[in-house]
């Protein structure tokens, strides 16, 4: 049905997003495309959706059945777009207008595709929120009375008023909840049978793909490295290290991480693209550049295909047994929280944030906070901060009562204590250099100038950076290395407890399982205590060494990682223990 | 993109060009614009470019001589509003919810004073004197800027830098001078540009109602000259009359022009449209 | 699983919100009522030196006493002030200084006028304004959009008294078309007086709407051109719905809303602002009346116009704030996701 041959895309300022790539999807069957940030997916979608920015050019082929893709002019995708091939947005960001009712937007868009009369149409936007699963009273709603996950489905029920042949999905999970995500999962499953749509479904979380895709391919640096059934295993190294470097339950299963970044590829020769951060390259590797070859029932660019071989990359350390026993249980810890809740008042509600929260953190232990966005973990950190006064109960840090200080006496408690924020764009400011930035929280402290050299580079090396990206700013780094700055900055001031909101979530997830070590690490060599709060079940599970798991500001589990996962408290941990499980998808390859 | 550059260059020159003229012009005239050297009402002629008022004045002279009279007032009130502007807007952006609830209902305040005629009343009363009407309109045009910085400020909560630094055990003040001003600082462009607009035309206003300064000539009470001694019952107002209003209008185009060209640029989501 | 959860209008939260919005609205009232009382007292020379004419230093004592204590003057200042609101209440504004007249039936006579002035001129300034902005907006960064933009700077520019004379001059003096004085030719009754009273308008709501354009203008544009790559209207883009669709149903909605706040803003300042239109127009208005009071010494004349002024802006920020809710759902229920 869908064709796409040799697809060369070059955007206007001459950067060529994707080089030569080859993929079909018949009736009725789900690609899921993968691969990190800026491997091109996004951009296959736009071009075959004509949403290319004016000045591209597209080299190749891209055929729905009859109808060519590709050469088109802007305005020449009437009759095509919605109607051929329907589009789901991102699935965090709303693509509904938000000023007018569900039934509004669900009867404009039948009534654009199909020329029905106002009736008929009223009748199918109910129809096709039955097939998305949604209650007809949605109808009369506007986007913002919705979860997030009901306005996904309205996006897809949007997606088909056309009753298009393929439906291209644009990472439509981004930003739903673990369990969300799976249910938007299973319900473009079931469109496809229902209603044989074929379908694009782009993400960079390769594991929850594979549970429910027939055919799995996968970019790297703008070229397709494999593409093959989503039932068998990977070939190519680079898919098994992104499988591999998704956190999974299993305390047993190696969480690797793949050193480097990706090449700028301007400066890159004719060699294999990832050669520089393969296990397996050869000098032939560096020379050549792989062409896609059929492995088995796959199609796999690289020279040494494998899918036994070990893949010897770096792991994150399972917390040892000694890094348990050597807490001193008659030590006092680091945090101590009795019966800590927050309520937010606004002129309209009262939001329970937090509610009876008590918890421990010793010295060299890594406490990790879980539970899906809402659910009070943010609430938590700024609490310990200082930075928000709980409702009830008592807040203990580094020795001082949290809920009794103010103003500078509070502030002296935040320069004993490291941050390490979500966005590791936003954290660092963009004018400032690397060694003015871990300097910072000295200078806030007023640490005498004499001593900042070496603090920043003990600091630098503490967080895993080399000391001669002091000169950069944030934005000549890498993803990781911006987050590793953010923890340097963090480590500079000495502090007791480090609080990591959210660390890993907006890195590639080739680099999450590095930061995850560095932190364990700290923990287990100087001693630190650190708050590690986080949405993913499994990244807590590989690397805490206690597990607090929060549903609506509740506590409502409280153990070690193994705990945790085998024996689940009834209702929403055990909940989120099965959709992880669903999620992490057929088991990863074994890599020895 | 580049047509915003462009305007903005545009305004940029002519303010320029104004500044200088208004430094410099008085100089390089032979009268003061007081004496009487023509015949009243006089029309332009090769030495007397626009002619002269109805007491023979030299009205060019007063013309190059009212332009510092008017941007004297105009960049007196932009920087003082911008000032004050910055430090109340920055610190109600980074101030407990409670603190800034006050500042901006006083800002709201001051934004449901009648403008115009607070400003007659007092000029009316404490006289006419550039500082006087500096100090009123300053007083009166704070508030809206006041307000988009604070917005500014919230907005950049957002960004996570500053975020980062309070979790560092940062004051308000270290916030508003390392982490704030990036945001804030080219915030001040489009408020300082909008004061001094504002200013300039309030204080023609003001001039034209007869409550200008008798002892220092700007654009405004060249007009309200014009208009009490009957120049546009003649042709005089061709001369007198048209060329200070036409001066207010290109002063205050290139202050729009330069304005626009930086709120487009700060604009994220037009910049990304690029 | 997901039931769509029907939404939760809470009224008590409603009706709070307003509650909450009145009070902040009331204590701004107050401290206007508080600052239009002191400010005749506090002013050089007070209240006094207007009364018994040029000098009150010449007055003899005894005149002077007796001329305080007709005015209340020589009450300690609190119950001077519990007095201007008691007479407030009963809406007693007191007699102009000038001849005497009540003040309340000045302001009652001027109103009207100025609010026929700057309601026609807003209506059409927001209309012309906008519609300019849309285009401008859509069309941003393009010769046509940019040729737009510069008119309307320039125009904008051009200070409102400045464009009333040249006004006069053409229509009035050289083309004799239209009246340049007053609101009113006495004499017409009936149709031909609504016709007048038109006529009337029809200069100083010209200038007002060349003098107000240039805000709506560049708020809709600002907005419009923002909302070009608002992630919904891309969506509908992709969804295959019409480029006309999209921007008639999704993106100018949403991208409008700033514009009625301006509106409203708009509104509540020109009240005031339309004094100097008003004195080249001599129309007999509220800005007129407060620029006379305030030449005149006018206390009590100069109080109420002032405090009509701010209840004025008042009560139009708060219409903005009523009625915002109407355009924008998101302000009116809350989501029960
Ligand atoms: N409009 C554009 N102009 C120039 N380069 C672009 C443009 N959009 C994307 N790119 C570049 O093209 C490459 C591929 O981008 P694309 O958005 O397709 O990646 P992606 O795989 O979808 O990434 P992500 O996971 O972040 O969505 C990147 O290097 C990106 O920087
Ligand atoms: S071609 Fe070589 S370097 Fe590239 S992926 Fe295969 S083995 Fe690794
Ligand atoms: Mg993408």
């Amino acid at each position: 049905m869908l064709t796409i041959t040799d697809l060369t895309i070059t955007y206007p300022n001459g950067h060529q997003a994707t080089r030569d790539v080859n993929l079909t999807i018949a009736p009725g069957e789900i690609l899921a495309l993968a691969g990190e940030t800026g491997s091109g997916k996004s951009t296959i979608a736009k071009a075959l959706l004509g949403l290319l920015p004016p000045g591209s050019t597209a080299t190749g082929l891209a055929r729905l059945d009859e109808l060519d893709l590709t050469g088109r002019s802007p305005r020449d995708w009437e009759g095509i777009r919605g109607s051929r091939i329907g589009v789901v947005p991102q699935g965090a960001m709303t693509g509904l207008n938000p000023v007018r009712r569900i039934s509004d937007q669900l009867i404009e868009s039948v009534r654009v595709h199909t020329h029905a009369a106002r009736r008929p149409a009223a009748a199918r936007a109910l129809d096709l929120l039955r097939q998305v699963r949604l209650p007809a009273n949605t109808a009369d709603v506007f986007p913002h009375q919705l979860s997030g996950g009901q306005r996904q489905r309205v996006a897809i029920a949007l997606a088909l008023a056309g009753d298009p042949q393929l439906l291209v999905a644009d990472e439509p999970t981004t930003g739903l909840d673990l369990v969300t995500q799976n249910h938007i999962l299973d319900l473009l499953a079931e469109l496809r049978t229902s209603q044989q749509v074929g379908m694009l479904l782009i993400s960079h979380d390769l594991p929850a793909l594979r549970g429910i895709a027939d055919r799995v391919a996968v970019m790297y640096s703008g070229t397709l490295v494999e593409s093959g059934p989503a039932a068998e295993p990977a070939h190519h190294p680079y898919t098994r290290a992104l499988l591999a470097a998704m956190p999974s339950l299993r305390p047993d299963v190696p969480w690797v991480s793949i050193p480097g970044a990706v090449p700028d590829r301007s400066t890159s020769g004719g060699g294999c693209a990832f050669a520089d951060r393969c296990p397996w390259a050869a000098e032939s590797c560096h020379l050549q550049r792989p062409l896609p070859v059929p492995v088995k029932s796959a199609v796999v660019a690289c020279h040494h295909p494998s899918d036994d071989r070990q893949l010897a990359f770096p792991t994150a350390a399972t917390p040892g047994r000694q890094a348990v026993d050597k807490i001193d249980a008659e030590a006092r810890p680091v945090v101590r929280l009795g019966g800590v809740g927050h309520v937010y008042r606004s002129r309209h509600r009262r939001t329970t944030a937090l509610a009876g929260l008590d918890l421990q953190v010793h010295a060299g232990q890594i406490v990790g906070v879980v539970g899906e966005s809402g659910s009070g973990k943010s609430t938590l950190g700024q609490i310990l901060l200082g930075l928000l006064r709980p409702t009830t109960g008592r807040v203990e840090v580094a020795g001082a009562d949290l809920t009794r200080l103010r103003g500078r006496q509070l502030r002296g408690v935040r320069h004993r204590l490291g941050f390490v924020a979500q966005d590791p764009y936003g954290a660092l400011h963009p004018a400032m250099t690397v060694a003015d930035l871990v300097a910072e929280p000295l200078r806030i402290a007023g640490t005498p100038r004499h001593l900042h050299p070496a603090r920043i580079s003990r600091a630098l090396d503490r967080a895993g950076l080399p000391t001669d990206l002091t000169g950069k700013r944030p934005d000549q780094l890498s993803g990781g290395q911006r987050q590793r700055v953010a923890i340097a900055r963090a480590l500079a001031g000495e502090p007791v407890l480090l609080i990591a909101d959210e660390a890993t979530s907006m890195l590639d997830v080739s680099t999450r399982a590095g930061i995850a070590t560095t932190l364990r690490h700290l923990a287990d060599g100087i001693g630190l205590a650190v708050l590690f709060i986080t949405h993913d079940l499994g990244e807590a599970v590989q690397n805490c060494d206690q597990i607090v798991v929060l549903h609506e500001g509740v506590p409502v589990q409280q153990g070690s990682p193994g705990e945790v996962i085998a024996r689940p408290n009834p209702g929403y941990p055990a909940d989120l223990v099965a959709a992880a499980r669903r999620h992490a998808g057929p088991s990863a390859v074994p890599s020895g | 993109m580049r047509a915003g550059l462009l305007a903005g260059r545009i305004g940029a020159v002519l303010l320029t060009a104004l500044a200088v003229g208004a430094v410099a012009g008085p100089w390089l005239l032979s009268t003061d614009g007081r004496e009487r050297l023509a015949a009243p009402y006089a029309p332009p002629s090769a030495d007397r470019w626009l002619g002269a008022d109805d007491l023979g004045r030299d009205l060019f002279a007063q013309l190059v001589i009212g332009a510092r009279g008017s941007l004297g007032i105009a960049l007196l009130v932009a920087l003082a509003a911008t000032t004050i502007a910055a430090l109340v807007g920055g610190l109600a952006g980074l101030a407990p919810p409670w603190a800034a609830g006050i500042v901006m209902r006083v800002v709201d305040l001051v934004l449901a004073l009648p403008f115009l005629p607070l400003l007659i009343l007092a000029a009316a009363f404490l006289g006419p004197t550039l500082g006087v009407r500096a100090a009123v309109v300053a007083a009166l045009v704070w508030a809206g800027p006041a307000r988009l910085i604070r917005a500014g400020v919230l907005a950049a909560w957002s960004r996570g830098h500053l975020q980062a630094a309070r979790a560092m055990g940062a004051s308000a003040w270290y916030l508003l001078l390392r982490h704030a001003s990036p945001v804030v600082a080219p915030l001040l462009v489009p408020v300082f540009v909008r004061a001094a607009m504002t200013a300039i035309v309030l204080d023609a206003s003001l001039a034209f109602l007869g409550l200008g300064d008798p002892t220092s000539p700007s654009w405004g009470t060249m007009i309200h000259w014009a208009s009490v001694r009957g120049a546009m019952l003649t042709d005089a107002w061709l001369w007198w009359a048209l060329p200070p209003g036409l001066a207010i209008v290109l002063t205050v185009t290139a202050l729009a022009l330069v304005g626009v060209a930086t709120e487009d640029r700060l604009n994220p989501t037009l910049r990304q449209a690029r | 699983m997901s039931v769509a959860s029907s939404p939760v209008r809470s009224r008590t939260g409603l009706v709070r919100a307003v509650l909450g919005r009145a009070g902040g609205y009331l204590a701004v009232f107050a401290v206007a009522l508080t600052i239009t009382f002191l400010l005749p007292r506090a002013l050089p020379g007070g209240p006094l030196r207007t009364l018994g004419g040029a000098d009150v230093a010449d007055l003899d004592p005894a005149v002077r006493a007796q001329v305080a204590a007709a005015y209340g003057l020589d009450q300690p200042l609190p119950v001077q002030f519990w007095r201007y609101l008691r007479d407030l209440a009963r809406l007693d504004l007191g007699e102009s200084f000038n001849g005497g007249r009540p003040v309340a039936e000045a302001i009652a006579d001027a109103l009207p006028w100025t609010l026929l002035l700057v309601g026609t001129s807003v209506l059409l300034t927001a209309a012309i304004g906008v519609a300019l902005g849309v285009i401008a907006g859509l069309r941003r960064g393009r010769g046509k959009g940019n040729l737009l933009l510069a008119g309307v700077l320039l125009l904008d520019a051009a200070p409102a008294f400045w464009v009333g004379m040249l006004a006069i001059l053409f229509f009035g003096v050289h083309l004799g078309a239209l009246p340049t004085f007053g609101a009113t030719t006495v004499g017409h009754t009936g149709l031909a007086a609504v016709g007048d009273v038109a006529t009337h308008l029809v200069l100083p709501v010209g200038v007002l709407v060349v003098a107000g354009i240039g805000q709506f203008f560049l708020v809709t544009r600002f907005s419009v051109a923002s909302a070009l790559h608002a992630p919904h209207v891309e969506h509908a883009h992709a969804r295959g719905i019409p480029h006309r669709r999209v921007v008639a149903r999704h993106l100018l909605r949403p991208a409008l809303l700033p514009v009625h706040t301006q509106l409203m803003i708009e509104l509540g300042w020109l009240v005031g602002g339309a004094l100097v239109v008003e004195t080249v127009f001599a129309y007999p208005g509220l800005g007129r009346l407060t620029f006379d009071a305030i030449q005149g010494r006018d206390y009590p004349t100069m109080q109420a116009t002032f405090l009509t002024l701010v209840v004025t802006v008042l009560v139009m920020n708060a219409l903005a704030d009523l009625t915002y809710p109407l355009l924008d759902p998101r302000t009116r229920t809350r989501g029960a996701a």
